[in-house]
């Protein structure tokens, strides 16, 4: 068989050796940032009572918790990223699904089951908008998410009346159904530890994500439309439909997370969300997908995800002000970038 | 010598582009450089220009020897380059693009466009082209265009001018006009070295000639003492017979029928690109087309496949008895057609995936069971694949851009075998590939036709069209111009009705009147 008939390897040279090395911990970027930053962040805890505050299992948890409802908007906008395109709008689409939410069941009286169907319907009609607008007009979705973006958070300043809708958990009127709280903010005690909810959406999602990616025909269909949208339309992809679904995909995510948001924090807001789109697309780009698409994982994402995450934590545990939070968080942006991009020479 | 260039060699992943090359070129000379497709002209002039500086050997201008970091250099050293495909900027004026990057400046620091335009109009003149220099490029011919870059290159001061295929779109005016500019400019004392397929103008033009085979230099002679027979032979290496294995077949039944087919002109543009193209092709057989650059080749693939908004589309397509609409490349690959592109890395491959995803991209449906892919199923098809077409890869999962062009080439015909096509376009099917392997892609469309398979091949290169085609038609601005068959066909008679152009307005005009 003419595939094994490659010719014999010989021993490369020290130089070359050393460039595959380098090769390899680019590949795995993803992986050795994360070790690399469990590391560091481990060392600068503060340690309280001779007990490492960072490495607390409670802590660790925290991290998690916090990684999840990025992770999950992260993984939707890695489907969007994968086939080249971009969504501005995930921070305003979850504060318009958090007012959504909180005003279903504060106002209108939904329960839960009613208020989630909802908020999931508008998440997706708002990324199947996305999907649509860009393809049928041939915008760039640069451009067609950053309407959105606007366009989600007006309504959802409009439909808040201006302010936060605050969420009151009990039985009767005017009250949100407990559920909802214990579905989306509680915890499952597992060996001893109460594991929050979100860790298990977010899991759940990176999973069905992985496979739909890895194991289905339009998992293949999305890379073969970010890697060469004319070479997928040629071997008969039906490339806007792709691009419409994978928008609609990350609108349902970020409607997910926006679940999860409102009943972490109690309460429905407008302002919801903002700046989530950097934190999703660092996520990602830390993760290894690359902004030109056709080339990227899920689990990079997610651990993309869990290293913004300890980032913000240990900055927290050091007291470290959030204004340096973002200016870090930017410089690793570039840095993430700047490795791949090496990584493909 | 002039130019001097001494053992330069230059490898790409997988091709060996060019090796030892070693040849002189004299001052004041026009200096013919051919060989086939993959011969390592390109190459060669794209490390005289500066775009290639990762090469083996050396190069010296006029004794001294000739580092070039960039294409920047190339020009401060008096080298310029016209390539096949123009580099102006469209949306520009002739001498925007002329004094690109080096732009004229008053006293005040502000662009002096009256200097300008006066040096371009100079310039304009001395090629007997007369337009206005503050007309965009936009709105001239291919062949005023070129010409612009030949005003561009004279205006650098180029000694050394470089010319990769520069007739391959122009009409045969044009042509003579590029002529007359060529001897003038010879007469001034610039050095050329002229880039063709085309054999009969390298007798016109050229006073010596280099032939470069597989990124080998073979030989350099006077024109006047070498025949066409054996410019050929030394081009090819081989008879032409050990590297064309067309096999005898007996045509089936027709597969594929088209009726008057037409297509629009996109934008602003009024009239056709194709008109009123009619032919079948039978089960079996291997169908040619051919003609200029710009004659509606691949645009007649392209309008077979779906491409084309639909609303440009006229005619009537028959696929095994039924008829078909084919308004996307999905209902075409569903109707029973498969395509191999012209240009394989921006349309036909995914060129950072792997060998395997890109092989069963088009027939996905085949290996999903409820959307699942069925992994063993598909790497069995993938494995056949690569036996069948003997593709030389490390494995399945490697890039496919880590392969040679030719086994690249293989990739796209096994992803288009693995629809099971009634009918296979092959678009320029060896372009850039190298001789050995140019055989190998023969014996294998040779054989798809063997099995049945009926085939269109587009080729600009006459000779692989007189050797592999059962008939071969011939395009000309859209229209067909001939249609031959094997047996009584000669390169003459094709480029005849390539070049018919001339008569069809003539009869246009005619029918006006």
């Amino acid at each position: 068989m003419s595939v094994q008939d490659t010719t014999t390897r010989e021993i490369p040279p020290l130089s070359k050796r050393i460039g595959s090395i380098w090769k390899y911990l680019m590949r795995f970027q993803s992986y050795f940032g994360l070790i690399a930053i469990l590391i560091i962040a481990a060392l600068l805890s503060p340690v309280r009572d001779g007990r490492n505050i960072f490495l607390d299992p409670r802590n660790m948890l925290n991290v998690v918790r916090f990684a999840s409802e990025n992770g999950i908007i992260a993984i939707g906008m890695t489907l969007v990223i994968l086939t080249g395109g971009i969504d501005l709008s995930v921070g305003a689409v979850l504060a318009l699904c958090a007012v959504g939410a909180a005003a279903f069941m504060m106002h209108y009286g939904f329960g839960t089951v009613a208020t989630v169907v909802c908020v999931l319907a508008i998440g997706a009609a708002a990324g199947l908008t996305n999907g649509f607008v860009s393809t049928k007009f041939k915008i760039q979705s640069f451009i067609t998410t950053l309407a959105m973006l606007s366009i989600a958070r007006g309504i959802a300043t409009l439909w808040a009346g201006g302010y936060a809708i605050p969420l009151a958990f009990g039985d009767g009127p005017d009250l949100a159904p407990p559920s909802f709280k214990a579905l989306f903010a509680g915890e499952v005690a597992i060996l001893g530890l109460d594991i929050p909810v979100q860790v298990f959406y977010f899991i759940g999602i990176g999973i069905i994500a992985t496979i739909l990616l890895k194991r289905t025909g339009f998992g293949r269909y999305i890379y073969a439309v970010g890697g060469n949208d004319t070479a997928a339309r040629l071997s008969g992809v039906n490339v806007n439909r792709v691009r419409v679904i994978v928008f609609g995909i990350c609108g349902l995510l970020s409607a997910l997370a926006a679940l999860l948001h409102a009943a972490l924090v109690n309460q429905g807001s407008p302002i919801d969300g903002s700046g989530y789109e950097l934190n999703a697309i660092a996520a990602v780009v830390i993760g290894g997908t690359s902004l030109m698409g056709g080339v990227g994982t899920v689990v990079g994402t997610m651990i993309g995800a869990v290293i913004l995450s300890i980032l913000d934590n240990i900055l927290g545990l050091l007291n470290i002000e959030s204004e340096y939070q973002a200016i870090l968080k930017g410089v690793i942006i570039v840095l993430a970038v700047v490795i791949q991009q090496r990584r493909r020479y | 010598m002039m130019l001097e260039i001494k053992s330069v060699s230059k490898s790409f992943p997988g091709v060996q582009a060019l090796r030892n090359v070693s040849f002189g070129v004299q001052q004041g000379e026009v200096h013919a450089l051919v060989g086939e497709n993959g011969a390592g002209k390109s190459t060669l002039m794209k490390i005289l220009s500066g775009v290639y500086t990762d090469y083996q050997g050396q190069l010296t201008l006029n004794n001294h020897n000739l580092t070039l970091q960039n294409p920047r250099d190339a020009q401060r050293h008096g080298i310029a380059i016209i390539h096949q495909e123009l580099n102006l900027i469209p949306e520009l004026t002739i001498t925007e693009n002329i004094f690109l990057g080096r732009e004229l400046y008053t006293r005040l620091r502000t662009l002096d466009l009256r200097r300008m335009d006066q040096a371009a109009a100079k310039l304009l003149t001395q090629l007997n082209l007369n337009i206005a220099p503050n007309r965009s490029i936009r709105s001239l011919r291919v062949g005023e265009q070129q010409l612009v870059e030949v005003a561009k290159a004279l205006s650098l001061k180029a000694q050394l001018l470089i010319l990769d295929e520069p007739t391959s779109a122009l009409s045969e005016t044009e042509i003579e006009h590029l002529f007359q500019v060529i001897s003038a400019l010879k007469q001034q004392g610039v050095t050329m070295i002229y880039i063709s397929h085309k054999l009969d103008e390298i007798y016109r033009i050229a006073d010596r000639v280099t032939v470069l085979r597989d990124g080998e230099y073979i030989g350099t002679t006077p024109i006047d003492q070498i025949s066409v027979q054996e410019l050929i032979r030394k081009m090819v290496g081989r008879n032409l017979n050990d590297l064309f294995p067309k096999e005898k077949v007996t045509p089936g039944e027709v597969v594929l029928q088209v009726e008057n087919l037409s297509l629009q002109s996109d934008t602003r543009e009024s009239g056709y690109a194709l008109k009123d193209i009619s032919f079948s092709v039978k089960r079996g057989e291997i169908v040619g087309v051919t003609g200029l650059m710009g004659a509606g080749r691949t645009e007649l693939l392209e309008t077979l496949f779906g491409i084309h908004s639909p609303r440009r589309v006229e005619g009537k397509i028959t696929i095994a008895g039924k008829t078909q609409v084919i308004a996307s490349p999905q209902q075409a690959l569903k109707a029973g057609l498969a395509f191999v592109t012209e240009d394989r890395k921006n349309q036909s491959l995914i060129v950072q995936h792997s060998v395997g995803h890109n092989m069963t991209l088009a027939a996905m449906k085949r290996f999903l069971l409820f959307n699942f892919i069925q992994s063993p199923l598909e790497k069995e098809a993938i494995q056949e694949m690569t036996q069948k077409l003997h593709i030389k890869t490390t494995g399945y999962h490697v890039p496919v851009d880590t392969l040679s062009g030719g086994n690249q080439q293989k990739v796209v015909i096994a992803k288009c075998l693995l629809t099971q096509p009634e009918v296979l376009l092959l678009d320029e099917p060896t372009r850039g590939i190298d001789v050995g392997a140019k055989a190998e892609i023969y014996t294998l469309i040779s054989q798809l036709a063997k099995e049945g398979t009926a085939i269109i091949m587009v080729s600009s290169e006459l000779p692989e069209i007189l050797a592999m085609c059962d008939r071969v038609i011939v395009l000309c601005e859209g229209r067909m111009t001939g249609t031959f068959d094997r047996s009584d066909v000669s390169q003459e008679m094709i480029m005849e009705a390539a070049t018919a152009r001339q008569r069809v307005r003539v009869e246009e005009t005619e029918l006006e009147n």
